[in-house]
């Protein structure tokens, strides 16, 4: 990277824009999935809701470590504004489906910074997004895995449902 | 042609030492830590979105702009706007060193 401001900074403006967007994207993400936890809570859903408020907890650290390597790299990190969080669901399945379809979303973020970084070569984003990277193919794995679990329990009443779903 | 060179003599950004800028409008000198100038380069871009251009135009046709940690206010008519916005990005995007 050759720029004006490269003694300021070691990662790529260009990059550092993408990097706050996706501050606000799991920061989003974490609202939404304090949404999901409370409506599980209200359900006495007890697996479901313990799943969710840790999933807002995750991706918020995941927000965090965005964060704090923007400004550790001589960037300028952005407090995200948090509009138009959905607080209705339908059923746990369909949050469930949300939530993977959220987490997607996020993984082709992250692919897109990559390439980005990679493209402007910004190696030092590139290594530091290396643990994203495997982090949302858990992630997505987890979901995907969750789904199943409805599959095989179709006609089941959705408590025993509920038992049977990891708490984290 | 003419309006481009008028806008440039007015706003000027320049880097002052090695971790301070100035920014020199018609009326002020304003001279901006790095962590000023990200912060001018944040609102400026937000303010040159295509979006925000035609609000500004359907209003008042001008922005009135805080920059170093809201020290100064800084009127930009939308020519204004977009040169600023044209030299806070030429420290920003990358260059190629060419050798002769």
């Amino acid at each position: 990277m050759k720029t004006a401001v490269r003694k300021q900074m070691t990662i790529n403006p260009v990059v550092m824009d993408l990097l706050n967007n996706q501050i606000a994207l799991e920061m989003e993400a974490s609202a939404s999935y304090l949404a999901m936890a409370s409506w599980c809570d209200q359900r006495e859903l007890l697996n479901s809701k313990e799943f969710f408020y840790k999933q807002a907890e995750e991706e918020r650290e995941h927000a965090m470590k965005i964060f704090t390597f923007v400004n550790d790299n001589g960037g300028a990190a952005l407090s995200p504004q948090i509009q138009n969080v959905n607080n209705d669901f339908e059923s746990l399945r369909s949050i469930y489906e949300a939530s993977l379809d959220q987490e997607i979303n996020v993984t082709q973020s992250i692919f897109n910074i990559f390439k980005s970084a990679r493209k402007e070569d910004d190696f030092v984003t590139e290594i530091f997004l290396q643990w994203f990277i495997t982090e949302q193919a858990e992630e997505e794995d987890k979901f995907r895995s969750i789904i199943d679990i409805f599959d095989l329990m179709e006609g089941m009443p959705l408590k025993m449902i509920d038992e049977r779903l990891p708490k984290e | 042609m003419n309006a481009d060179v008028h806008v440039e003599k007015t706003i000027q950004l320049k880097e002052f030492t090695f971790c301070k800028y100035q920014l020199t409008t018609h009326t002020k000198v304003i001279t901006l830590s790095f962590p000023q100038l990200l912060q001018l380069r944040k609102n400026v871009k937000e303010l040159t979105r295509h979006h925000s251009l035609h609000q500004i135009i359907d209003a008042d046709n001008f922005v009135l702009l805080f920059v170093a940690d809201k020290q100064h206010l800084i009127y930009l008519d939308i020519p204004q706007l977009l040169f600023l916005n044209k030299e806070i990005e030429s420290f920003f995007s990358s260059f190629k060193s060419v050798l002769i």
